[in-house]
């Protein structure tokens, strides 16, 4: 950021007298606003695209009421949780109820500073993109666990303590199947790891497709991923059949729209990250997007990442309304009977292949033996 | 548990769920699969034969009271005055439509086929008095009045033709030598 506010008080004169902090300051906002307006409009679409998708899969039809086809349910969705009345229970421990809700949403939100959007959209190239994200997300569940407790209510503490028992275990698969991209890459940064996958293979130069191993860590990063969130299969936090609604069943109006939002952000961010990991990030296929001119080489890299991160989006919501929720127990052994011994087993796979192969992967050999 | 159960159980588990995708993805996928029906704006057929809210012609009605005696629930209540044309006269006729169990009965006894089923079906109310359909729109006691009215007038003018006879009769009694038969003079009428 203090890079490119230099060169912004480089390029333009007026600036000139303004101190550098408070140019580097404005742009840390301007940033913060663009990413929030990016995550609030996803995060409303994304309901109503929920929604519907449900309906088409349940043979119903979903929302179609508010506006053309329905398109502004989320709008008024949304002024109905912020004109809402916000209660908050008698007994409740008031400090850590109000608290709760901007812990999650924060947790949600932080993540997007590391998303690779775009050849050079990116809030904060960190060096430790990965770690960053995990750790931040990992916010939310001191959330949750907070407003479990600070409700006062058996539901919402069962919820909440089950996302605590949830994400713990979940983290350990997550962290171990995010790694392969890490090794291949050599770097913890997103944008780094997403390089690492450009080239002129195109499709076969995502890391999906670099060895068998990396493969199948796609798929167990994208199974752990959809419980460390939350999503439906693994939603044993606010299981609505037995818990009412969990942990946020105490809570009203914006409150429980921040909640709300945070569980869509989880959603995008895990969507993110398996594209930038996994499926090539923002690389275009065949040609190289850092060379085209800034504006068409962003513009064209962040297309390409939102239809990924997109699609992946939507395959999440394919599961969610597939399959049927676990049992608490089902899903514990399923973490560490599963999850975690065969992301082990793949990590130890992916880096004796690394050591092997030299670092290359298949569409690599059978490149080089076409010269 | 061993291996091979252990790895048939991960086998399983991605087969199921890939099963199950599947399915769900054809239903996603097909729209033809809809088959919810917006229901102001799309309605069903009414099929026919259809038992939906009773109706009565009132022009039609004879007033024979046989609905209100078939009804098993007494939901259907008639009154009725005899008019001057000694036809009977509706005052009222009231269905209580909270209480009906549109079983037909009615209809099927109803001489003159004046109570009907329509198809209406749709019907909402904040009391229950407003369930109750009112046939007449005329006051009861208004009507009873009036018929009251038309039979004294009829019965009246019934009177004074009698009258108006007898001194006839008595007239032909006093000249009975005038020859004319007192069979006669009754039957114009």
């Amino acid at each position: 950021m203090e890079a490119l506010a230099q060169s912004l008080v480089n390029a333009v004169p007026l600036l000139g007298g303004v101190p550098l902090w408070a140019v580097t300051l404005l742009l840390i906002v301007a940033a913060a606003v663009i990413i929030l307006v990016f995550a609030l409009t996803f995060e409303g679409v994304g309901s109503y695209v929920l929604r519907k998708v449900a309906g088409d899969i349940q043979a119903r039809i979903g929302p179609n009421r508010v506006g053309p086809n329905g398109i502004l349910q989320f709008l008024a969705d949304g002024v109905k949780l912020v004109l809402k009345e916000d209660i908050i229970p008698a007994n409740a421990d008031r400090l850590l109820f109000k608290l709760a809700p901007y812990f999650a949403f924060v947790g949600s939100f932080a993540a997007f500073v590391v998303v690779p959007f775009g050849v050079g959209l990116i809030a904060a190239d960190l060096n430790i993109g990965i770690y960053y994200v995990m750790a931040v997300t990992s916010l939310v569940v001191i959330g949750v666990l907070l407003a479990g407790w600070a409700s006062n209510n058996k539901w919402a503490l069962l919820g909440g303590m089950r996302a605590a028992a949830q994400i713990v275990s979940y983290e350990i698969p997550v962290g171990m199947a995010l790694i392969p991209a890490v090794l291949i890459a050599g770097s913890l940064s997103l944008q780094d790891i997403v390089r690492s996958q450009g080239g002129l293979f195109g499709i076969f130069g995502w890391n999906l497709f670099h060895n068998p191993f990396t493969f199948f860590s796609f798929f167990l990063y994208f199974t752990a991923a959809q419980a460390e969130t939350n999503q439906t299969p693994f939603d044993l936090p606010e299981a609505e059949s037995e818990l009412v609604s969990g942990y946020n069943v105490e809570y009203s109006g914006i409150r429980f729209g921040l909640f709300f939002l945070s569980e869509f952000g989880d959603m995008f961010i895990v969507a993110a990250l398996s594209t930038a990991c996994f499926l090539g990030g923002w690389n275009v296929p065949f040609f190289n997007a850092g060379t085209l001119p800034w504006i068409w080489g962003n513009l064209l890299s962040l297309g390409v990442f939102l239809a990924k991160a997109f699609t992946m989006v939507l395959i999440m919501m394919w599961v969610r309304w597939t399959l049927p929720r676990l049992r608490v127990d089902q899903l514990m052994r399923m973490a560490w009977k599963y999850l975690v011994p065969l992301t082990f087993v793949n990590l130890l796979g992916v880096s004796l292949w690394l050591l092997v192969f030299k670092g290359k992967g298949i569409p690599g050999m059978i490149a080089s033996l076409f010269g | 548990m061993g291996l091979k159960a252990y790895l048939d159980d991960i086998v399983e588990a991605v087969v199921t769920t890939a099963k199950g995708m599947r399915i769900t993805a054809r239903y996603g996928v097909d729209p033809k699969e809809e088959t919810t029906m917006q229901y102001p704006e799309e309605r069903w057929e009414i099929p026919e034969g259809y038992r939906g809210f009773l109706h009565n012609d009132v022009k039609k009605c004879t007033a024979c009271t046989m609905c209100v005696k078939v009804c098993p629930i007494d939901c259907i209540s008639l009154e009725s005055v005899r008019g001057a044309d000694k036809r009977m006269v509706l005052a009222s006729y009231d269905i209580n439509i909270g209480r009906c169990m549109y079983c037909g009965l009615c209809v099927e006894v109803c001489p003159p086929k004046s109570l009907k089923h329509t198809s209406g079906y749709e019907m909402a109310s904040v009391a229950r008095g407003e369930l109750i359909l009112h046939f007449i729109a005329e006051d009861a006691e208004e009507i009873k009045a009036r018929v009251a009215r038309q039979v004294a007038e009829a019965t009246a003018k019934a009177a004074e033709a009698a009258k108006v006879e007898a001194q006839a009769a008595a007239k032909a009694a006093e000249v009975p030598s005038s020859g004319t038969k007192p069979a006669e003079e009754k039957k114009p009428e």
